[in-house]
Order: C-alpha cells, then sequence, then structure tokens
C-alpha cells in the first residue's frame, strides 16, 4: 500500500506526463503495445520511488525512468543487440502496414528504422527536451558524439521527409 | 554545407549557442540562402516529429491503470473518506494546527508546491549565505538571515523573493535529502503561531520578537521541527 504522500506527488509529477512517457516508450521501443507495459512498469516504480523522494526536476525525473525501462526491456529482448549503432530493424506493426502511405506514418517508420543509439540520443533530444551535457550524461557518450548522432539522425529523417514530398 | 557549418546550425536549433554566436548565426543565415535551407528543413524536421507526438497520446486504457495506482485512498469509501475528513478536520483545528485562522497559510504552501513542482525553487542558487543574504536584502523590505545550517544537516539551496499580500517576502530553500523546506519571513502582522499539516504539507510557524516565520516541507513533523530548531538557535537575536 503506498503512502497517500506518494500517491499525491504521483498524481502531480507522473499524470501530467503521461502522453511524453508513452511517446518516448513507443518510440524507444518501435510498437503501442509494448510501450503500454513499458509505461506501466515504470509508474510502478516510480510510486515506489516517490515514497522517499522529492525529484528536483520532476519531468525530467519521470522520464529517465521511463527511458530506463525501456532500455531494460530491449536488453532483455535483444541480448545480443547492444545499443550500438548496428541497425535495429523496425517490428512488424499490423496497423502501420495499413496507411502506409500517410507521411506520419512515414516519419514513425523513419524513426523506428534509426540505429538504435541514434533514436535514443534524438529522443532524449526531442521528447525528454535534455540539453546536449545532459544527454551526454545520460548516455554516458562525449559531447561531440552526442552532437555528431544527433545530426546523424536529422539528415536520415530530413531525406525521408524530403523523399515523401 | 561543411559538417561544421551543419553542426552549429543544429546548435543554434537546440539552444545550445551562447548570445553572441546566436546573434552572429542568424547575421550568416540572412546572408546565405543555403544556410537558410538547411535550417528551415531542421525546423520542418522538428514540426514533424512534434506533431506525430501530438497524435500519439497514451491510450485511454492505460491512462487509467496509471491513475488507478495512485488514485486517493477513499475514492472507493465515500463513507470512510467523510469520517477520515472529518477527523482531520477536527485533528487539524485543534490545539496548534488551526490554520483556518491563518488565511495566508494556504498561499505559502501553494507556493511551496509551485517550487518543487517547477524544478526552480530559487531565484538565486548560492549554497553561501553570503550571496543569499544580500540578493534578498536588495529585494524585500526585511532581509533574511540566511543562517547556515550544513552541519544540522539542511544544506542551503537559495534564496527566492514571493509575493504575500502585494507584499514581496524573502523565502530561504534548504534542502534535507532529497526534500525542500522553504522558510520564509514575514511580518509580525503576517505570522502565524504553532504547528499545521495542509494537503500532507507540514508547517511550522514561529517568531522571535522581530520576526515571524513559517517553514513549509513534505519531510515528516518531527524532522521540520529539528529544522526549526536549528533554525531559531542561529538566529536568536
Amino acid at each position: 500500500m503506498s503512502g497517500e504522500a506518494a500517491k499525491r506527488r504521483f498524481r502531480e509529477i507522473v499524470l501530467p506526463h503521461l502522453d511524453d512517457a508513452y511517446r518516448l516508450a513507443k518510440w524507444l521501443v518501435g510498437n503501442g503495445a509494448d510501450a503500454e507495459d513499458i509505461v506501466q512498469e515504470a509508474a510502478l516504480r516510480a510510486l515506489a520511488a516517490l515514497e522517499s523522494t522529492t525529484p528536483l526536476k520532476p519531468r525530467a525525473w519521470w522520464l529517465a525512468i521511463v527511458r530506463n525501462a525501456a532500455l531494460t526491456w530491449l536488453a532483455r529482448r535483444r541480448p545480443t543487440a547492444e545499443l550500438d549503432d548496428a541497425l535495429v530493424a523496425p517490428g512488424p506493426d499490423p496497423e502501420a502496414a495499413l496507411i502506409a502511405r500517410d507521411e506520419a506514418t512515414r516519419l514513425s517508420r523513419a524513426m523506428a528504422s534509426l540505429p538504435a543509439s541514434l533514436r535514443e540520443t534524438l529522443a532524449l533530444r526531442e521528447i525528454e527536451e535534455l540539453n546536449y551535457r545532459e544527454i551526454a550524461a545520460a548516455t554516458q557518450a562525449p559531447l561531440g558524439t552526442v552532437m555528431s548522432r544527433l545530426a546523424r539522425a536529422r539528415a536520415a529523417l530530413a531525406k525521408i521527409l524530403k523523399a515523401s514530398e | 554545407m561543411n559538417d561544421d557549418a551543419t553542426l552549429r546550425a543544429q546548435m543554434a536549433l537546440d539552444g545550445e549557442l551562447d548570445a553572441a554566436n546566436q546573434l552572429a548565426f542568424e547575421r550568416d543565415l540572412s546572408g546565405s540562402p543555403e544556410l537558410a535551407a538547411h535550417y528551415a528543413e531542421l525546423v520542418a524536421l522538428r514540426a514533424a516529429i512534434r506533431a506525430q507526438g501530438a497524435r500519439e497520446a497514451a491510450p485511454e486504457a492505460l491512462r487509467a491503470r496509471v491513475a488507478a495506482l495512485a488514485a486517493p485512498r477513499w475514492s472507493a469509501r465515500p463513507a470512510a473518506m467523510a469520517a477520515t475528513l472529518a477527523l482531520a478536520a477536527a485533528l487539524a483545528g485543534y490545539g496548534a494546527g488551526r490554520w483556518r485562522d491563518d488565511p495566508t497559510l494556504p498561499t505559502l504552501v501553494a507556493f511551496y508546491q509551485r517550487a518543487a513542482l517547477s524544478g526552480q525553487p530559487v531565484d538565486i542558487a548560492s549554497s553561501d549565505r553570503h550571496n543569499v543574504k544580500p540578493w534578498l536584502a536588495a529585494r524585500a523590505p526585511f532581509g533574511a538571515l540566511a543562517p547556515d545550517l550544513a552541519d544540522d544537516g539542511f544544506p542551503l539551496l537559495g534564496g527566492r523573493i514571493d509575493i504575500l499580500d502585494r507584499r514581496p517576502i524573502p523565502t530561504l530553500v534548504y534542502r534535507r535529502r532529497e526534500h525542500l523546506i522553504s522558510v520564509s519571513e514575514l511580518s509580525l502582522a503576517q505570522g502565524g503561531h504553532g504547528a499545521a499539516t495542509l494537503e500532507g504539507y507540514h508547517v511550522e510557524r514561529w517568531r522571535d520578537g522581530e520576526r515571524a516565520y513559517i517553514a513549509i516541507s513534505d519531510i515528516d513533523a518531527a524532522e521540520l521541527a529539528d529544522f526549526v530548531t536549528a533554525f531559531a538557535k542561529k538566529t536568536a537575536p
């Protein structure tokens, strides 16, 4: 049974950023059903943690928990595929196949087809809204690597968007 | 476009250039159609990603499941809730906890909530009282003493200005582990007396003959009382 104070903090911190959490998880693992499981798992972790902490940056704190849950999930599911620059194939998504001509779907498939490290870096920037220094700390990569990963991710997506025009 | 130019445009997009370099970049932008086109592409990509995200709201079922994790305990039992509330009200109104007589209390607790949620609890961040004290003194009619309580286990995080009854009041923010404690200094007329609990936050009010203080935190009541003891000892006139 969680304490009422922890639950109140949870309602103030986690619930307002549930959409962002879901987007982040979906972006990182590539499909909605798994993203739901991951967000729920992360929510349980967050609630337990809120028993003993009041995060100074609530949104960043919560999204970091979601990110870690997603990365743990990826590592479990693909023990051989480390988060390196190897290409990770997008998971099958029957819903996406139906509307594959839609530009938004194109973008989302393009994101899913990015190498995992590029996708993670871009998610930290665009969804978690971390700055370069924070991304470097979170991914344990040098600042220069963060910048080049962002540039490569964006160049790849921009190319796909242009092609779909 | 060479790599350096690409990275610079990206830094501009991400707000990573300092003011001088950002200005220089914007000058170059108006002088180079190639750079402008590249930058417009980056801006369009970001817009597309954001729009994509906006379409991906969390499914309602997920929202309901997560919300259920933290539903208030009484939501399923209205009768029990009424009893709990009645008891809480009785306790709050009993003895020292008469916050209903203190109209400033909900406002000050709201300041604390805002500060804790925003992640920016202070206007001036410094653990050095010699920085915080003059900063507050320059902005509030009466200056905070800003005692150093690090040895008591409450390091100073900084200070901020709150506005109460249209007047600026100095507020100090201390830390205990991951928790914040805010202490506002009020005029004797504004101050109250005693401990109270409001929406799960503990409040301590006291005065020392010259000033009135109010401390608010989500640490437990005993720890907050320790804090007040340490604070009052260091600020005794």
